[in-house]
């Protein structure tokens, strides 16, 4: 009998070494986020990352994505192929969307294929730091500075989401940043606006054809994933099918169906592609400013009209990837609002702050929306 | 023999039921540590177990990635209760106490919670014991014990897979059946086949309603005896075939949920004292097919007793009958 003792309490010393694996789990077990362990927090729940326990959004709207910190893993170290490659047609086909970026003489391309398995992509761009996100719940893509208090950072996937949208985290500070409220919404810089740089989002037949010198993101980015298979099924198609929670559903548009939307603060103004038939540029208002959106079946950009343009005339031409309306004054302006021909050449048009989504994305985040 | 054909059509029944994929991997190890031996009438068996659950390989369909960087434990502490009311029927009871863990390997960073996971209630019936071959049939519910709330130190829920219950009412189905012969008398083939058919949690993230997939699980084991330092010494062998359906939220399919799995699980029980056995497993995955990518099991252990008391017959020396013969 005395045997049977000893060889249970034997037994119980190797299951407790099994338990240690990743530290006990009856301790505190709390990470400070920086590769090594604290203690503090309490005994049922850990989690680190910022642990300032102040929001400015609701934290009950606040969700677990399921992969955890980084779970979803951003690309920092990015490798990019010439759009003439061989290889790029192993990946990409030309209906594929992109979200592009042009800053001086680079044009860079982020194919959704990819970033719907990073979300994050943390970029040189002409000299600048650059952070694109994607979000792939709501469809929505930004790019802005890699930057938190004037320091450099990157980003990273936090693995919460805010009303099915992306919550990213900056590495110098912890930081949560809402990536459709554009803002920090909670950690040391809780408040804080991100600087954001124009992205444009549109096929990449048409991206390439207006910029021919465009890099796009290589499909050898040194992770283990199939990207030309969609992680999310039948998510984009099914207007009924959503993840996680949000806080307002709006039928006015199908759920899934992608707008452009200029935004300022709470408000939102939406236009569909069914407005611009095979190609079409509108004038409209957006608060107190003028503003001229041009369009067709592949692709939706705005300008604000300074004073100085508002008695011209603009009309969808995009006859040739040169240019992509022209007025009536004769001058060809291209996608990025900038003159390329005729009496304002070298002028350029300022872009409206605005992002492609799906249109179930908007109403939680802005509470005054006009549906153009 | 027409209760090995009905044990052939259950089989049959619950494997059609289960089209095809099936779900995450993680999780407690409810429906897999349920079964008690079927013992005499009269008899409680307690069983204290802990089972360590370790999810580190990253698939796609049946290829594995080359991708460590998350990691899945979940740490069970099982306590089954089960009683022989008459010869052919008795009734069984696990318990749970868990603690789940996701931790990203490149930022160190934790999440976890604890608590006390949810519970089965089963009941079992002897069909059939005689000529050394038994057959039991069993049924009962897995109970939303465990908690479905857990935070973490931000203050937001956890998401569903890494809390200790579930918020669903199972249904959950049990056959098994055993066959000794006559070539060598401790030697014991035997299969069992448990179906778990999942409930919905209504209040998923408050407004939406979650329901893991259908799990079914197909057992075939070889187990022979012997006695080593006067000590019954049991070594088994199982394949374990594990099928489970698309997790669903408000009945939509969730991409990367479900999948099938093949398992080998040598296990020992060493009869501590006539009535203390001590048991001890390894499961390890031979075949992966998930649905598209998801972390999946590497390994689990388990350890843990099962006491047997208020024994009528010394089962120690039917055994030693057994062996000398």
């Amino acid at each position: 009998m005395k045997t049977s003792y000893l060889f249970l309490i034997s037994m119980l010393f190797i299951i407790l070494s099994c338990a240690s694996d990743d530290s006990s789990m009856f301790s505190t077990g709390v990470n400070n986020g920086n590769g090594s362990e604290g203690s503090g927090g309490n005994v049922d729940d850990t989690d680190s990352g910022g642990a300032a326990s102040n929001w400015t959004i609701p934290i009950d709207e606040v969700v677990d994505g399921g992969p955890g910190k980084d779970g979803i893993p951003s690309i920092d170290n990015a490798i990019f192929l010439e759009a003439g490659d061989a290889r790029v047609n192993n990946y990409m086909e030309d209906d594929d969307l992109v979200v592009g970026i042009v800053r001086g003489n680079v044009a860079k391309a982020y194919p959704h294929r990819i970033l719907d398995w990073h979300e994050v992509v943390n970029d040189d761009v002409f000299g600048d730091k650059i952070t694109i996100s994607y979000c792939p719940l709501t469809g929505t893509a930004f790019g802005w500075e890699s930057s938190v208090d004037n320091r450099y950072s990157e980003f990273g996937v936090s693995g919460l989401l805010y009303n099915t949208n992306l919550i990213l985290y900056d590495r110098a500070s912890d930081s949560n940043w809402s990536q459709l409220k554009l803002e920090c919404v909670n950690g040391e810089f809780i408040g804080s606006k991100p600087k954001v740089a124009d992205v444009l989002e549109t096929t990449w037949k048409l991206w390439k054809e207006m910029f021919p010198e465009t890099k796009i993101l290589s499909n050898e980015q040194g992770f283990s994933r199939k990207y030309t298979v969609y992680p999310y099924g039948d998510y984009k198609q099914d207007d009924e099918f959503l993840l996680f929670p949000v806080s307002k559903i709006d039928n006015s548009i199908p759920n899934k169906d992608r707008v452009h939307v200029i935004i300022s603060v709470d408000s939102a103004k939406v236009f569909e592609f069914s407005n611009f038939g095979n190609g079409k540029a509108i004038k409209s208002q957006f608060l107190s400013n003028d503003i001229l959106i041009i369009g067709d079946q592949k692709m939706i950009n705005s300008y604000i009209i300074g004073s100085q343009y508002i008695n011209l005339v603009f009309e969808y031409d995009f006859s040739t990837p040169d240019y992509y309306f022209k007025d009536n004054e004769g001058n060809k302006w291209n996608v990025l609002g900038t003159a390329v021909d005729g009496p304002r050449k070298g002028e350029k048009l300022a872009t409206t702050s605005s992002l492609m989504s799906y249109w179930f994305a908007i109403p939680p985040f802005f509470s005054k929306i006009e549906i153009y | 023999m027409s209760h090995l054909s009905l044990f052939l059509v259950v089989i049959l029944f619950i494997s059609k039921k289960s089209q095809a994929q099936t779900c995450c991997s993680g999780g407690v190890p409810l429906s897999n540590n349920i079964g008690l031996p079927l013992a005499e009438k009269g008899i409680l068996q307690i069983g204290v177990s802990y089972d360590y659950n370790n999810l580190n390989t990253l698939n796609e369909g049946s290829t594995r990635l080359d991708d460590s960087n998350r990691l899945r434990v979940t740490h069970s502490l099982l306590l089954n209760l089960g009683y022989s009311i008459t010869t052919r029927f008795s009734v069984e009871a696990l318990f749970s106490w868990v603690n789940q863990r996701r931790r990203i390997i490149t930022n160190n960073t934790l999440s976890q919670s604890s608590g006390v996971g949810d519970a089965i209630l089963l009941t079992r019936y002897l069909l059939l014991n005689k000529n050394d071959m038994t057959l039991s049939i069993g049924g009962g519910l897995k109970l939303p014990t465990g908690a479905t709330d857990k935070k973490s130190d931000l203050g937001i829920t956890l998401n569903a897979d890494l809390q200790p219950g579930s918020n669903a009412l199972d249904a959950i189905f049990l056959t098994s059946v055993s066959k000794q012969f006559n070539f060598r008398k401790s030697l014991t083939f035997s299969s069992r086949i448990t179906y778990r058919n999942t409930g919905v949690n209504r209040e998923y993230q408050n407004v939406n309603r979650y329901k893991f997939g259908n799990e079914t699980q197909l057992f075939f084991s070889i187990t022979d005896q012997f006695i080593v330092f006067n000590k019954i010494v049991s070594p088994s062998l199982t394949l374990k075939h594990r099928r489970v359906l698309h997790d669903e939220i408000n009945s939509k399919q969730i991409s990367n949920t479900g999948g099938q799995w093949l398992f080998l699980n040598p296990s020992l029980s060493i009869g501590l004292a006539e009535n203390i056995n001590f048991l001890s497993s390894l499961e390890v995955p031979i075949y992966i097919n998930v649905e598209g990518i998801q972390l999946t099991p590497t390994y689990r252990l388990n350890f843990g007793v099962l006491i047997q008391l208020f024994k009528e017959k010394s089962r120690m020396k039917i055994i030693r009958k057994l062996m000398t013969q």
